[in-house]
């Protein structure tokens, strides 16, 4: 029974692999800088479940709020050249 | 697995209700509450949508609203019950601060849900169930038709204002 | 299957495709929708993955740093004020 849940989850882990890869390329082949911040973000939320599903709760946290906060901090570093 | 699943649609129209209710009774599709949600609905109108539609869309994208507020209430009566609802309403309260919106939206969506969520589980839903039907919720207003959404929207804002 | 699985099923699901829809979209301002529902998606999943309240508390911070930087990628986006933090 446990197992058989616990390899339903596992198969599960792999699509939000897959998003994070999908964030991955279109952070890379985007042109224009927002869509590749943009694409940052998918990053980190397609890792943020393998993260959790470990159990390090409290790394989660941490890059939950450290992508947003440094994506914040390109814009602010980058504003009038990313326009 | 069929019941589960009719349970979950049905937490989803649920879900949708509350949140589009308590959003357009908070003005959401008013106007855009920060720039960034006013160049979102300009941008849906641009291609083809309705303003005030893309304004509410917009200001869904930029701070908690109910539908968020829905989505981790429904998180927190999953993991500890009404406590852990109203913890996610606090949480929620505490991040509409921090994306400077002064509204009520997101705090009165989480309560109300807390409580709603968890009347339905003592009639034989699960609150896994509205986890889903939220996501479920969400992803026709913000995730298939983005034109479509916003002007069924502006129809409920025509009807309120 | 256990109705957590299934709910997760469906997340996962919506998440899939509201991430094609980021990476396909072709106007800036228009994918943040689509990002909107997958960090739904994702917030909901983390809550699903691991009934601790830790991981509510890792969900809202994600859902609300989620929402925080789309706000302020489509504010600068936009040209609007600045975003002190």
């Amino acid at each position: 029974m446990q197992e058989g849940e616990t390899k339903m989850i596992e198969a599960l882990l792999y699509a939000f692999a897959g998003i994070a890869l999908i964030g991955t390329v279109s952070a890379a082949s985007m042109r224009d800088p927002f869509d590749k911040l943009i694409g940052i973000g998918v990053i980190a939320a397609g890792v943020l479940p393998l993260v959790v599903y470990r159990g390090y709760l409290d790394v989660a946290v941490a890059v939950a709020l450290i992508v947003p906060v440094t994506t914040i901090i390109v814009l602010l570093v980058c504003r009038r050249d990313a326009r | 697995m069929l019941n589960v699943i009719a349970r979950i649609l049905a937490a989803s129209l649920v879900s949708w209700l509350l949140f589009i209710t308590i959003d357009v009774l908070f003005k959401l599709p008013e106007k855009g509450g920060v720039s960034g949600a006013a160049a979102i609905g300009q941008a849906i109108e641009k291609d083809g949508g309705a303003l005030h539609g893309g304004y509410m869309m917009g200001n869904i994208v930029c701070s908690p609203d109910a539908s968020a507020g829905t989505l981790l209430a429904a998180c927190g009566v999953y993991i500890a019950g009404i406590p852990g609802g109203l913890a996610a309403a606090l949480l929620v309260y505490i991040g509409n601060r921090i994306c400077y919106d002064p509204g009520y939206a997101g705090t009165t969506g989480a309560v109300l849900a807390t409580f709603v969520i968890f009347g339905f589980t003592r009639i034989g839903f699960g609150a896994e169930e509205f986890i889903a039907g939220m996501v479920l919720a969400i992803l026709t207003i913000q995730g298939l038709s983005h034109l479509g959404a916003s002007r069924l929207l502006a129809t409920l804002w025509g009807w309120r204002a | 299957m256990i109705p957590s699985e299934i709910a997760l099923i469906f997340v996962v699901l919506v998440g899939l495709f509201a991430a094609l829809r980021v990476a396909f979209e072709k106007n800036t301002l228009r994918k943040l929708p689509y990002l909107n529902v997958l960090s739904f998606a994702v917030a909901a999943a983390i809550a699903l993955l691991i009934r601790h309240p830790l991981a509510l508390l890792a969900a809202v911070a994600f859902f609300v740093g989620s929402t925080l930087e789309s706000n302020a990628i489509a504010s600068t986006y936009a040209g609007g004020r600045d975003k002190d933090d």
